[in-house]
């Protein structure tokens, strides 16, 4: 007797109902011009939504559109003077002393609880920002703050210890001000993991409705936001560790954007989809290789190698930078003119730096006594091989890419480099202890050089960020005398050019790329600007208009 | 059986706290500092300084194994300085995803692995078994990662059949428990769970036609072929029960092949399980997050091993029978 057939019709019929089902939306409801959900394909994971305790570049991007600041920097990035930042929590500020700038709350502005908004607030988040036991990494901007206090309840008043150009940058740029009411009973010490950073009560344009972990964080739209009702109602971020498969989201429907799209391979799969927009924008990283000039382990005596002037400039002539730019990076990228970020106001591509020049740098190995004296390829001298090793992380594909590229330029010139690929711990690890011959490193810089430049090449950034510990009294001087001629722009550019075309003279570093940025956003999404420093800090002014809303945009939560 | 049972579970004890304890000192002798973020700007020194002294790591190693083994006894696995927040909650999240995606896999691993096997064995030498071997030989040799990427590309992006990654769909799927989510959960599960299943299967095939085509040459299956028995019953009954007892053995190795994987698998389809923040935790130095991990998955490794040797105990009457002699031996 013949058995009966294994039920495969059912099983398919299930499984096609499930895919059909899944497949299908619920009923819509949200009409009008404030339906637009966007749905945003991110890297990273904030790992506590509290900003003072917080370096995640991701972290920042939500908590902007939670917690205000008093005000915020304009289209032009200007971070001189105060004329170009446009007001949020502060509806104005005046001056009533060089050093004492008072502001004067919006009375309309609301904590997501109902709370007014208070000058309180205001001083306790300057409080809680500068103590150590918060341990916020942003202490060290508000370094020039000497106090903070209250005149009434929507009057906060800031002393400076001295005048300066960016004196009203620093007051406001890093500090979003935090509910007093919810977070003065919390032990300082305890901020790091307080429930709050996870379910956070802000005064933004979005409230806080949903963070699952690994998987994303949803927002949605004040539609009582002071400063103006934000157009999109739901703001989702699903969190993608895979920068491939973040785009193919993108493009297969399941994200509305991506922030940067880091290769070509991924602008070229972005702009081939129709249903996207490409928006490219300056960056604010640089890559280099950076030399150690001094011996790893003993910061008294020079390096080996790159404790020799010569030797650098050889090694920086011999680089074709262009080339090797054009090979990573293609179009998305600068050659910088010195230890430089796109975002910053002193780009100057006419600035002075050594040329590609293979023979003039073979002539200058020569000259200094690294000759191939064995025929095996290797310049050496005394006995020595014209070897070093180049440290830089595995996480980094980009960097991967370049050393490989770096190794075999430098073989051309007869230069022996081994690469050594740890982690990143490990990197920063290994960098801030000196114990490197060369690295290959990237900078993010903040919107202004007057904070970067010096912890990165000038002595106060020995143990820190000079990881090399490159010093040249000129160029500190030059950079002084440029950060304190800020407010006048073409004195502090010559000084800002004078300091940047010193240092290239003596090549600390090979300063290799400098990013512009693509992000891709869903065609329907009008109205998108992105300010370079933090792509979505307009976010509220973008919208979808209604007849280019889908079932998704409005799906009632 | 009980005094077997008695000895396993003190012998998985010690397994489980000797890769606790190699794991808390690996981690912390490894080269990297637990500060900051991975990838992004480093955070200055004196704010790692005090946040090395806020979690007790300026401390010595043995003081700090100490007072962890302590805090452990007591249910405490730490706190995260990545995520701040409770080890325990961060791994209670993602515990259940990879369970769900493990499970699914392992499904889907035997369930076709069995039927491929058997179908090779039965057809052995013919075109199907050897079609099926060397579909099987491929996908077994291809690199999990390697292989989701495929299925992403092809059933995600171009055929647009299931969702490119992800557990549900954030837009219409916030709330979990609503029946919509429920199916909407299997569809995102679909693709990983395949991905994984997949290569498992692969393997299982292998296994299972051998020890298929080993024991239908056996008297007994000649005798019941000779009853008069169906040609079905011969194979289903008393040829497979006996067939499967490696395969057993197969199923308990899996569970380490399925969490290291899920490794992987978790990146690729950003399926928010024990995988993925472990894998984040190692970046960071996250010493808590990063033994409170190995804890459990030694732990589930363990137990997985243990469920084997007694599903190989029901299958295998022998076993049965010299554990109630007063062997024993569990690793039949």
């Amino acid at each position: 007797m013949p058995t009966a057939r294994p039920p495969i019709g059912p099983t398919l019929a299930a499984l096609a109902g499930l895919i059909l089902v899944a497949g299908c939306e619920r009923p819509v409801g949200c009409t009008g011009e404030y339906c637009g959900t966007i749905v945003i394909a991110s890297g990273g994971e904030p790992d506590i939504l509290l900003p003072p305790v917080s370096e995640f570049a991701i972290t920042r991007d939500v908590t902007d559109q939670l917690f205000l600041k008093l005000a915020d920097l304009g289209a032009s990035g200007n971070t001189i003077g105060d004329e170009d930042f446009q007001p949020q929590l502060a509806a104005r500020w005046e001056w009533d002393a060089p050093t004492t700038l008072v502001f004067h709350l919006d009375p309309r502005a609301r904590w997501h609880d109902g709370q007014p908004v208070t000058a309180a607030d205001v001083a306790f988040t300057y409080d809680a920002y500068t103590d150590t036991l918060v341990n916020s990494s942003f202490r060290s901007s508000l370094r020039q703050v000497a106090a903070v206090t209250t005149r009434d309840s929507l009057t906060v008043v800031f002393r400076f210890r001295q005048r300066y150009p960016e004196m009203f940058y620093d007051a406001v740029y890093h500090l979003r001000v935090l509910p007093a009411h919810l977070l003065r009973e919390v032990p300082r010490d305890q901020w790091r993991s307080t429930a709050f950073g996870r379910a956070p009560v802000g005064d933004g344009p979005y409230r806080f409705v949903a963070w699952k972990a690994g998987e994303s964080i949803e927002l949605a739209a004040d539609s009582t936001f002071f400063l103006g009702r934000p157009h999109l109602r739901r703001v989702i971020w699903r969190f993608t560790p895979d920068q491939q498969v973040a785009v193919t989201q993108l493009i297969a429907g399941d994200a509305d954007a991506v922030e940067v799209l880091v290769s070509p391979d991924n602008v070229q799969r972005a702009r081939a989809d129709t249903a996207l927009t490409t928006y490219p924008y300056k960056g604010s990283a640089y890559g280099y290789v950076g030399f150690n000039l001094v011996t790893p382990g003993d910061t008294t005596k020079p390096h080996r190698l790159f404790g020799d002037r010569d030797l650098r400039r050889a090694l920086l002539m011999a680089t074709d930078r262009e080339r090797l730019l054009r090979n990573v990076f293609g179009e998305f990228a600068k050659v910088p003119p010195g230890p430089l970020s796109q975002l910053w106001w002193i780009w100057d591509p006419e600035i002075r730096e050594l040329p590609y020049d293979s023979g003039q740098a073979a002539r200058l190995l020569t000259r200094t006594g690294w000759t191939d004296s064995d025929g095996d390829g290797i310049r050496d001298k005394d006995g020595r091989p014209l070897a070093f090793r180049l440290l830089l992380p595995t996480t980094s594909a980009i960097r991967k890419q370049y050393a490989r590229l770096l190794q075999e330029q430098f073989r051309i010139a007869g230069v022996d480099v081994q690469l050594d690929e740890v982690d990143f711990s490990v990197f920063n690890e290994r960098a801030r202890a000196g114990r490197f011959d060369a690295l290959l490193n990237v900078w993010n810089t903040d919107p202004t050089p007057s904070s970067g430049f010096p912890q990165t090449w000038t002595p106060a950034g020995f143990g820190r960020s000079n990881y090399g510990r490159y010093n040249n009294p000129d160029v500190d001087r030059l950079v002084d005398q440029a950060v304190a001629s800020a407010a006048n722009r073409d004195q502090a550019r010559r000084a800002w050019r004078g300091a940047v075309e010193t240092l290239n003279r003596d090549a600390p570093g090979i300063f290799l790329f400098a990013t512009a940025n693509v992000a891709a956003v869903h065609k329907r999404i009008a109205d998108v600007t992105i300010r370079p420093d933090s792509w979505l800090a307009l976010l509220r002014t973008w919208r979808i208009p209604a007849d280019r809303l889908t079932d998704r945009d409005r799906v009632e939560r | 059986m009980a005094a077997w049972l008695v000895r396993r579970l003190v012998a998985s004890i010690a397994i489980v706290f000797a890769v606790v304890t190699i794991t808390f000192f690996v981690v912390h002798l490894a080269q990297g500092t637990p500060c900051g973020p991975s990838g992004e700007r480093p955070l200055p020194p004196d704010v790692c300084e005090r946040q090395r002294i806020q979690f007790g790591y300026d401390r010595p190693l043995p003081v700090q194994y100490v007072k962890y083994l302590a805090a452990l006894a007591h249910g405490n696995m730490g706190e995260s300085f990545g995520l701040h927040r409770p080890v325990a909650d961060a791994l209670a999240d993602a515990i259940p995803n990879t369970f769900i995606l493990a499970l699914a896999a392992l499904l889907i691993d035997f369930a076709l692995g069995l039927a491929l096997g058997i179908y090779q064995a039965v057809h052995a030498g013919r075109f199907g078994d050897v079609a099926v071997g060397n579909v099987a030989l491929l996908v077994n040799s291809m690199p999990v990662f390697w292989l989701g990427l495929v299925l992403l590309l092809l059933f995600a992006q171009w055929l647009r059949w299931f969702p490119a990654g992800g557990i549900h769909d954030p837009v219409l799927c916030p709330r979990v428990d609503s029946p919509y989510c429920g199916l909407d959960f299997l569809w995102h599960l679909t693709l990983p769970a395949l991905t994984l299943g997949l290569v498992g299967a692969a393997a299982t095939a292998r296994y299972q036609r051998a020890a298929m085509l080993d024991v239908i040459s056996q008297d007994y299956v000649r005798t019941a072929r000779a009853k008069g028995l169906r040609e079905r019953r011969v194979l289903l009954v008393h040829a497979l029960r006996n067939a499967l007892l490696p395969i057993i053995t197969l199923f308990g190795l899996a569970f380490p092949f399925l969490f290291t994987g899920a490794v992987l698998i978790e990146t690729v389809f950003a399926w928010p399980g024990m995988g993925r923040l472990a894998v984040n935790a190692i970046f960071q130095r996250d010493y808590p997050v990063v033994t409170g991990a190995a804890l459990l998955t030694s732990t589930m490794v363990v137990l997985g091993t243990l469920i084997a040797d007694a599903l190989y105990a029901v299958a295998d009457p022998r076993i049965r029978v010299r554990g109630k002699a007063g062997g024993g031996g569990g690793d039949a």
